[in-house]
Order: C-alpha cells, then structure tokens, then sequence
C-alpha cells in the first residue's frame, strides 16, 4: 500500500519545502484543496518522496505563496485550478487567462467558487414544487 | 509574415474538444498556448452526493478509455482511508484488467497516430489486431469499455480456469501481430520521417513541466509507479519499464510499442500465478472514515492521483481526480516551437492527451 503523510505547516514554510524538493527533483503529484468540517480551507502540496506521498498542509490560509517559479507548468496548472474552482489566491500567479471556467464567467463574476446546488436540495426543491 | 492559427475547440482533427493557438511565422511555430475546459461536467462535485459504491460508477465515466484505472484508484483512497486489507485474488484481478486495459490503450493510440501520419493501413491492421484484446476485456467484464471490476475491497467478477486459458492464450496471439507492428514501427521510412526529430521535449524539460507516463519515458524520464511506489500487487512481478532517450514523437511511439510487451509479461505472471481464495469482502456498502488519502497508478496515459476525504459518513466529503492529460498538456506549446503547422496535430496527439478525462 502506498504511504500518505500528513504533515502539517505554516504558509511560510510552502516555498522552503518547495525548493527543498525541486533540488531533489523530488516529483511534485498534485496541488490539492478542500473545505474542512470548520468551514476552512485545507490546501496540500503532495510530494512523491517514493514509495510515500507526503501531504505539507496548510489550513486556513485564502491567500499563499506560488511555486509556479520552482515547478513551472507542474505547479502552474494545479494553482490555476484552486484559483479557479476555490477561490484561493496564490501570490505571484498569473491568472489573466482561463483554465476551467469560461471566459465571461471570470469576466463577470471574478473568480471563485461557483455556487452548485447541492442535488440532495436540489431533489428537495423539487419534491416541494411539486406538492409531493 | 506572423498569423496565430487557432486550432478548435471543434476541429475535424480532434477526437476531443481542445483550443490551440499557434503563433506562426510562415509555416513555423513561433509559440503556442493550449486552452482546455470545453468538458467539465463536475464529476468530483457529483462525487460529494455519492456513496462509495456510486462513486465506482462515477469516477468511471471520467474516461472510456482508462475507465478501469479511476476505479481502480478511487478504491485504493476509500480501501487507505478505513485500512482495508484486500484479498489477494482480487488484487491480480485488478491488475489483469489495469493491464489489458493498457494494452487496448496503447494499441488505440499507435493506431491513432499512424492514421495522423497518413499510414492508414497500419492504423487498421493495429485497431484490428487491438480487436483481440477487446474481446478479451468484454468476455471478463461484459463490456468494452466502463468494466466495472472493481469494487471497495477487491474485485467483482472472477476470473474462472476457462477464462484464465483463454486469455493465457490470447497473450500468445498477439505476440506475432506485436512483433509485426513494433518492426514496422522502427523500421518504416514513412513512420520515421513524420515522427523523428518532430516535437522534441528535452530530458530537462519534461522533469520541469512534470511530463507523466509514456511520454515522460520517452523523454528519458525513468519514472513509473508501478514500480516506483509499488500498489496492490505490482511488487509481485517482474518487469521492465521502457525508457527512450531521443524525446521526440518517434520515441513515443517506441516506448508504447515496448510497453505492451511488458504489459502481456505482467497479464501472463498474474494468470499463471492467480491465488486461491475470494476477490473481495462481500457486497456491505462501506463507509468512508474520517480522513484523507492520495493514492497514484500508472494508467496507460502516466500517473493518475485521486485524492478522497472522508467525514465518516456514506459519501465523500472531497474526491479530487488528476489525470495524467493534466499533467502533460502543459508540455504541448513547448514541444510546438521550432515545428511546423503541418506536425502540430501530431505532436498535441503524440501525448496521447485525454481532454475528457483532464476537465472531468
């Protein structure tokens, strides 16, 4: 089974560890983001230090540091996305361009996260309008 | 003079929507930037409303071509997340299909590309001889593509000792039409001058820009994650991974054609080696512990990470799918530069890129 590593940091350790890796030519698998339970987000850098993924997390933090400098395209695309889909800013990075979203949507609304109906409401809704 | 040639999101030449700008001068590509997200149809969002199960379905239908490899890896976080041990008949199984799946792949591809090049009797005679596989892959799992083997602690169809000599046989079959493709590869002038010295990624760069997989190896990249960080039951077999050094499309059809026989190597250790016993825990529907996972597999294209957070409930509280398409678009405009208009279709295929699976 592969190992997972949690390890958790503050944003001002994100390019320090960056470099750290990049020197290593430690491969970088993904720039990851979620909403925790608290409502806050949970950003991961996840490294392939083989045969063990480790995950440097930072929690709660809106706006970080980019490594687009340190992995070009490999941190780039990741960066692009999280600003996109989430709304986080990543200090450094160009986002003049779409990658996910229309162009007009970014044009319209900024970016960040695009409201979905969760379909479980959704479903709901539904049954309601529908006097069932 | 300078022109910028778009090039889709619809086009005749593409099998999947994709925008390219190629910035010319005359026939020459100066530079180039490649739009993607004409595909997204929220799968991970859809993820968050679905129980383990139901996530197996959908994660599937990422992509028709590596469906096997989602579920796969989307089972590895789940199977991570609550510590499930999974039994080892089931483990082979997995593998077998990841396995043919690669082969139906990389088959698909070397046809695609010879098609590109305009050597349309080699296209055919390739999809006819991956024809063999896929009946192999529809006699184990019911279809063609989306097979649905993989269930949350194994396997969910078994292979019996009819099926196991049939594709043991299967693997004999293919070695001469494999044999006859790679030589064709390597030695045909046609094949050769589309495809040597067109679309170079240097060593340097495709380590720079995270290049995955084939193409990764075909730029001298010594990466693969069945062997790098050994999952499942990858540790149990002997094989090679292919690495070609010249960095260009012809590399990359190379390593494809050198994979497929490790590909059978693997399928033939796993068939003759299938362990006694049950392929998975039973039908329970599982729930998803709290906490987090990333899990990677060498799908045919490179590396696929998923990434699943569980709140201890029936459904995910995040799936996160990155396909190796993400990872190796980005190295298309650089492998553009210095080459002509005429070779950019080409050398954006010669990635064997997956634009569905990419915007999920």
């Amino acid at each position: 089974m592969q190992e997972y590593k949690r390890i958790d940091i503050s944003k001002d350790q994100i390019v320090p560890i960056a470099e750290r890796m990049r020197k290593k030519n430690v491969y970088l698998v993904m720039i990851h983001a979620f909403i925790n339970k608290e409502g806050l987000p949970d950003i991961s850098w996840d490294y392939a230090v083989d045969p063990a993924i480790e995950s440097y997390h930072v929690v709660g933090e809106t706006c970080v540091p980019s490594i687009g400098g340190i992995y070009d395209a490999a941190a780039i695309w990741p960066e692009r996305e999280l600003n996109e889909l989430f709304g986080i800013e990543f200090e450094g990075l160009d986002t003049t361009q779409r990658l996910f979203l229309p162009e007009d949507l970014l044009e319209t609304q900024g970016r960040g996260q695009i409201m979905v109906t969760p379909l479980s409401e959704l479903v709901e809704k539904n049954r309601k309008e529908a006097g069932q | 003079m300078s022109y910028i040639v778009p090039i889709g999101p619809y086009h005749p030449a593409l099998e999947e929507p994709v925008h390219a700008r190629l910035f010319t001068e005359g026939e020459v590509i100066k530079d180039a930037e490649v739009f993607v997200g004409y595909n997204h149809r929220g799968i991970e969002k859809l993820a968050t409303e679905r129980n383990a199960i139901q996530t197996l379905v959908l994660v599937e239908r990422v992509c028709g071509i590596c469906s096997h490899s989602h579920a796969f890896t989307y089972a590895m976080c789940v199977e991570a997340i609550n510590g499930t041990e999974v039994p080892k008949r089931g483990q082979y199984i997995r593998v077998i299909t990841a396995e043919l799946e690669r082969l139906h792949s990389h088959f698909l591809w070397l046809g695609i590309a010879c098609h590109i090049i305009g050597h349309d009797s080699m296209f055919m005679h390739i999809w006819d001889e991956r024809e063999l596989v896929m009946d192999i892959l529809e006699k184990m799992t019911g279809n063609r593509v989306n097979y649905a083997m993989v269930t949350i602690g194994g396997a969910r169809r078994d292979i019996d000792d009819d099926l196991r000599r049939e594709i043991l046989d299967a693997c004999d079959k293919l070695k001469a039409p494999l044999d006859r493709i790679t030589e064709i590869a390597l030695t045909d002038k046609t094949i050769a001058m589309r495809t040597k010295g067109v679309g170079v990624l240097p060593t340097a760069d495709a380590i720079r820009l995270g290049a995955v997989g084939p193409h990764a190896r075909a730029s001298g990249v010594d990466i693969d994650v069945r062997r790098d960080a050994p999952y499942s039951c990858y540790d149990e077999f002997e094989f090679n991974v292919p690495v070609v050094d010249s960095c260009d499309v012809f590399a990359r059809v190379v390593v494809r054609a050198l994979e497929c026989y490790e590909s059978i190597k693997i399928i033939r250790q796993a068939l003759e080696n299938l362990p006694e016993g049950p392929i998975n825990l039973g039908t329970k529907l599982p729930k998803i512990k709290e906490g987090q996972a990333v899990c990677r597999h060498e799908a045919p294209r490179g590396q696929l990470s998923h990434m699943v957070v569980g709140d201890g409930g029936l459904t995910n509280h995040r799936v996160s799918v990155h396909v190796p398409s993400f990872k190796n678009t980005p190295t298309v405009p650089f492998m553009l530069r210095g080459n002509t208009v005429a070779d950019a279709g080409l050398i954006i295929a010669s990635i064997d890129p997956c634009f569905s699976c990419l915007d999920r």
